[in-house]
């Protein structure tokens, strides 16, 4: 017996290897002309779990399947797909006039239809694609249909992935919240619910402890509070990584403007309150890079999944070109004259987003996700999509370059000496206007890839640099003017406070509770995590 | 002590406060409407809105022109204010005829069938003047205690006061405030606070109403007009300035710079809101857009543009602001936002006296022109 | 201030006592022992990065310290631990600072920015209903007579030369009438004359006031100097007549010696 069961077993295991689609193509055909065991046939389909199956078997319940006889020994299979027969054992197109007398359609009898739905409903359960076979078995568990219940307990116990068993596993004790047969079975199928954490069982569950409640069963509500409990505490987990995904991303976003700002406003004591616009400059780079993609490639084409990365470089040469040029017009007058800067370029930032509303319209603008970036990375039952993923890891590469930046290059030693003394550094002759300069276009820059990073995760339009500009002054005075560290730190320090809080406050209220820290927070530490000390006694 | 500086001061004050509170009050009371000497009553409450916007400027000026606190968030406080007394106004406005509820309209939209323990106070019109003033006030103290004490100054107060701005003005956006599981109403989220009826039992759009109204807020302003000269004169209005110049020095010659700070922004954040409060009826409603930051940099502008630091400057910025804003907005809409802007980044880079520092500043530049003119006349 | 100098048991008016401050690990001020005896003119000298200012900040409660003591002995013998006020009551216990950088009010005129300093109440009311007295006035002529700016008492003080914005910061020192007078280098800036002038000012005032006064320039230390304190790394490295610290082998290797080399 044991034998027969592990060749039975190695068969199942060498099936799909040697074709498939023979096999189901041979089974089907057998089915459709009533030849052989009926209930052996409908076995074998069900255990093949082809999705071919259930396209067949639709067919055929609506009238598009054919027999043909070609001699009297010979019958064969067609099947019409858009006016066309084809020939099920090979899909080759049979050349038919439609009243040729031999073609006959076939139509399932009545008792046969019904247990073709029962397979067409299970044969997902057989994918070979184990996330089909769990979404099915999720969807035939919270029918709490009997017929299911069989087949899944049946599944389960040749289903050999680990993940997919347990999901069998809860599938099948849900259907038993409605099924089980005796109160131990429902008290048992709850308990191992409780232990598998299972979301989807928790109405079930929370609907069965009211009723014991009513019927005062002590046991069962029990069962039931811890079950539920344990889901409760599960969810919880799963929500916060997401949430700590989500707060580490909007800080990442935030850390790549502060940086700019923290930059500019330590190099040349200016506040640039038009910051947030270039974030805006970068979403609509993305945009328009789309728009130029889409009509020179078609949506369609290969091509136009490259728009993103593209746009990427262009945002940040855009962003910089228009820094460079404004700070050459503009900011050089306002050095370390941070009011008046901050005057004069929140002026700039009227003018620049009246411009965005002018040109590309008042409502947000959609800026596509390449298909690279579509869907979620599954880990430890948490969903974490891809876009989120790819912000926090290119705001580790735009910090990590500018590091570079900042403490490899020549032009990074300048900045740095000309942070620490203007005048001294300017005798020196290091070119302290060109270092202006291109210091500002840098922080422009960034704050460009920040909105094309963003273009990802939120809303292109024209006040989008708004949302973020107040979060970014508050992530350079938390962490201290002009330091980068500092600013790293508290930009996703604020980040994933502020996702923390949401849930628990709602967004207003969380923004609120965060201002209101940092407040205390500059209570105790004025200047911010790291100070800079300074001997004059006026700053 | 005479508080003027000087002899055109006294008098140009006094035929202002002649002519905004007699001339113009009555042009529109005693003259016929065709008569080309009318002031219409839509004027006039334009006009009041207009004088309601520089005393607000005026409060900030205190701030940033005599104290070198650059506050974003006076438009707050004047919300804030604006709020106080729009909450009496609102319950004044009798039973609905649509809803058939004696109760504010988003009340009963929110299901609320009796007023919240909190916004019944708000019935008496005495009160709600009185919390006009005292919230703006209150809040000033609390955030000022916390700001001040850690010596935040400069740019950080500015970005800090932005904040709170901001903060309050998402919550004054939304329709209800979930805390500790319980819910409380607020003020009528994105709409606001409007279509009132009534103040102090005369119909509100009536024009004596809006006559009086306008008095009330010229009045006003004289009044802030003359608290600021006369500290001006007063050796505290020179430890103001020395906090603007040089907050160290003055703070090691003894003075609790702190405390004079924190006294300075309560009664700005108070200014505010009484001027908040008499903007609220002449215009009809307040919502949370007046409190976006947005509006604490217009406030901002107006000073700068008028001049910052002197007494008329912000009256001057605030009005000509405001009339050049309702002539572009019909002439140009588009357009509006970026004249602004430029009228910002003008006033900052070329203008840092603002129009009242206008004559002194070009006053070499006449100079020359006469004496070149003086020297080329005899040769033609 | 009740004035019972009898009952004052020390000749001094200044204790510090083990003081030590450290930044961020760094110790900018190290186990620091200072006295200062009433009416003395102290010159404190030391290298770059040796605390001087640190220790003025914690005097002025500027900064705290992280251990030791710094006690004030008033008039009537009572102790005032000037770790525990607040800085704006410094002053108001007879203390007063002058700046590196000449720090006073630019857009106030120059009797003005007497007046602020003047001693007397400082709070909100008395300041908004402060009346000027004849006495009031003749201490401020009395100060611009000492400081030589009669002449620009209706000037804006911005409008001053470097040298005369450094006397009148001394002269609102003076208006203060304080006890203890911290001068950060008054000669900063100065020209040779301005300095000379400057020296004789500061020994004017040795006995009435007790000065500590800190500087860089070893000319203008010579003038003035009575007792030297020199710091190093924080710490008192050698204290003495200007002649005994000037030939100590010590203090020319941490400082004098680097000044040579540099000229």
């Amino acid at each position: 017996m044991k034998k027969i069961l592990l060749i039975f077993g190695l068969l199942a295991v060498l099936v799909p290897a040697y074709s498939q689609d023979q096999a189901t193509l041979a089974a089907l055909e057998m089915l459709a002309l009533g030849e052989g065991s009926q209930a052996e046939i409908l076995e074998e389909l069900s255990d093949l779990g082809d999705p071919y199956i259930k396209t067949f078997i639709g067919g055929w319940r609506t009238g598009e399947v054919y027999s043909y006889t070609i001699s009297d020994s010979e019958t064969i299979v067609l099947l019409r797909v858009s006016e066309k027969f084809r020939r099920l054992s090979d899909n080759e197109i049979v050349d038919l006039a439609e009243d040729d007398s031999r073609l006959k359609k076939i139509r399932p009898a009545r008792k046969l239809r019904k247990l073709l739905k029962t397979i067409t409903d299970t044969i997902d359960l057989s994918s070979p694609d184990s996330k089909t076979r769990i979404d099915a078995a999720l969807k035939l568990g919270l029918s709490q249909n009997t017929v299911y219940l069989e087949a899944l307990q049946k599944k389960l116990q040749n289903e050999e992935n680990e993940k997919v068993r347990l999901k069998f596993e809860e599938a099948i004790n849900i259907s038993l919240l409605a099924n089980a047969e005796g109160p131990e079975a429902l008290l048992s199928a709850i308990v191992r619910l409780g232990e598998l954490k299972s979301l989807p069982s928790r109405d079930g569950i929370t609907n069965i402890q009211n009723k014991a409640i009513e019927a005062e069963d002590e046991d069962l509500v029990t069962a039931c509070t811890v079950a539920v409990g344990r889901i409760d505490r599960a969810q919880k987990t799963i929500e916060r990584w997401g949430n700590l995904v989500r707060g580490l991303s909007t800080g990442s976003v935030l850390l790549m403007v502060a940086f700019g700002l923290a930059i500019t406003f330590g190099l040349m004591g200016i506040i640039n309150m038009a910051h947030g616009e270039f974030l805006a400059i970068g979403g609509y780079t993305c945009y328009v890079v789309q728009n130029i993609f889409a009509n020179a490639f078609g949506v369609q084409s290969a091509a136009y999944q490259w728009f993103f990365w593209v746009s990427i470089p262009i945002s940040f040469v855009v962003a910089g070109a228009i820094g460079f040029g404004l700070e050459k017009g503009m900011f050089r007058f306002l050095y370390k004259r941070p009011l008046e800067s901050l005057l004069a370029t929140w002026g700039l930032s009227m003018i620049m987003q009246q411009l965005f509303r002018l040109n590309f319209g008042a409502a947000n603008v959609q800026v596509n996700t390449p298909d690279v970036l579509i869907g979620n990375l599954e880990v430890a039952g948490v969903a974490l999509s891809y876009t989120r993923i790819f912000v926090i890891a290119f705001a580790g590469v735009v910090i990590v370059m500018t590091w570079l930046l900042l403490s490899k290059t020549n032009l990074g030693l300048y900045i740095r000496s000309v942070m620490q003394n203007r005048n001294m550094a300017s005798s020196l002759g290091i070119p302290v206007s060109r270092v202006n300069s291109l210091t500002f276009a840098f922080g422009c820059g960034l704050a460009a890839l920040a909105g094309a990073a963003l273009s990802q995760i939120g809303n292109v339009g024209p006040s989008m640099g708004q949302t973020y500009i107040v979060d970014s002054f508050m992530v350079v005075v938390v962490g201290g003017v002009g330091n980068l560290l500092g600013a790293g730190i508290s930009a996703m320090g604020i980040g994933a406070v502020d996702q923390f809080l949401q849930p628990y406050w709602g967004p207003v209220m969380g923004k609120i509770i965060v201002y209101f820290v940092i407040i205390l927070f500059l209570q105790w530490k004025p200047g911010g995590l790291f100070p800079t000390k300074s001997r004059s006694m006026d700053d | 002590m005479n508080i003027f500086d000087n002899k055109i001061e006294f008098r140009g004050f006094l035929i202002g406060a002649l002519v905004l509170v007699f001339l113009l009050p009555m042009l529109n009371a005693l003259t016929s409407p065709d008569s080309f000497l009318h002031v219409s009553s839509f004027q006039l409450s334009l006009w009041g809105k207009y004088v309601t916007y520089a005393v607000l400027a005026m409060s900030l000026n205190i701030l940033w022109g005599y104290t070198g606190l650059l506050c974003l968030c006076q438009s707050l406080f004047f919300a804030l204010g604006a709020y106080a007394f729009g909450m009496y106004l609102v319950l004044h406005i009798g039973i609905d005829e649509v809803y058939n509820t004696p109760l504010p309209v988003f009340m009963d939209f929110q299901g609320y069938t009796e007023l919240p323990w909190y916004w019944a106070p708000f019935e008496y019109g005495a009160f709600a003047v009185f919390a006009a003033m005292a919230i703006p006030g209150v809040v000033a103290l609390i955030f000022g205690i916390l700001v001040f004490r850690s010596r935040i100054k400069g740019v950080y107060f500015s970005i800090i006061t932005q904040a709170l701005t901001y903060a309050l003005m998402l919550l004054f956006f939304k329709n209800n405030l979930e805390l500790f599981g319980q819910s409380y109403i607020l003020f009528g989220g994105n709409n606001g606070l409007n279509d009132f009826k009534e103040i102090f039992g005369a119909d509100v759009d009536s024009a004596s109403t809006q006559r009086w109204l306008f008095i009330g807020s010229v009045l006003l302003m004289l009044s802030v007009y003359l608290l600021v000269a006369w500290v001006l004169k007063t050796k505290f209005g020179k430890v103001q300035q020395a906090i603007r110049d040089s907050e160290n020095r003055i703070r090691f010659s003894g003075y609790s710079t702190t405390s004079y700070k924190l006294l300075i922004f309560t009664v700005c954040a108070m200014i505010a809101g009484a001027a908040g409060a008499l903007y609220v009826p002449q215009v009809g409603g307040i919502n949370a857009n007046e409190m976006t930051p947005a509006k604490s940099l217009d406030v901002v502008v107006w000073v700068a543009f008028g001049g910052r630091g002197t007494k008329f400057g912000p009256v001057l910025g605030a009005v000509v602001v405001s009339v050049l804003k309702s002539f572009f907005l019909r002439a140009a809409p588009d357009s509006w936002l970026i004249i602004l802007g430029a009228i910002f980044i003008f006033t900052v880079l070329f203008m840092p006296n603002g129009l009242v520092g206008l004559p002194q500043q070009l006053k070499p530049w006449i100079d020359r022109l006469k004496s070149r003119k003086a020297t080329t006349s005899p040769v033609s | 201030m009740a004035h019972v100098p009898s009952e004052k048991h020390t000749p001094l008016i200044l204790s510090v006592d083990g003081v030590t401050k450290s930044f961020d690990g760094f110790k900018a001020i190290n186990d620091l022992n200072f006295y200062l005896e009433e009416g003395e003119l102290r010159t404190v000298i030391g290298p770059n990065g040796a605390g001087k200012s640190t220790f003025m900040d914690l005097i002025t409660a500027r900064t705290k310290p992280d251990s030791g003591r710094i006690r004030y002995h008033q008039d009537d013998g009572s102790d005032v631990d000037l770790t525990r006020v607040r800085e704006h009551q410094v002053s108001q216990l007879g203390i007063g600072r002058k700046f590196q950088n000449p720090t006073i009010y630019k857009s106030h005129t120059v009797y003005d920015n007497l007046q602020l300093s003047l001693s007397g109440k400082r709070g909100l009311l008395s300041s908004l209903f402060y009346k000027e007295t004849k006495e009031n006035r003749d201490k401020i002529y009395d100060v611009l007579e000492t400081i030589r700016l009669s002449e620009f008492a209706d000037r804006l003080a911005g409008s001053l030369s470097h040298g005369q914005k450094q006397w009148l910061e001394i002269g609102m020192l003076l208006a203060q009438d304080p006890k203890i007078m911290l001068v950060d280098e008054p000669a900063a800036g100065m020209s040779d004359e301005e300095t000379d002038r400057t020296g004789e000012l500061l020994l004017s005032l040795e006995g009435k006031h007790s000065l500590i006064v800190i500087e860089h320039d070893m000319e203008f230390v010579r003038q003035i100097a009575r007792r030297v304190t020199v710091l190093h790394q924080g710490h008192v490295l050698k204290e003495g007549s200007f002649d005994f610290v000037r030939s100590d082998p010590e203090v020319i290797e941490v400082y004098l010696g680097r000044q040579t080399r540099n000229h």
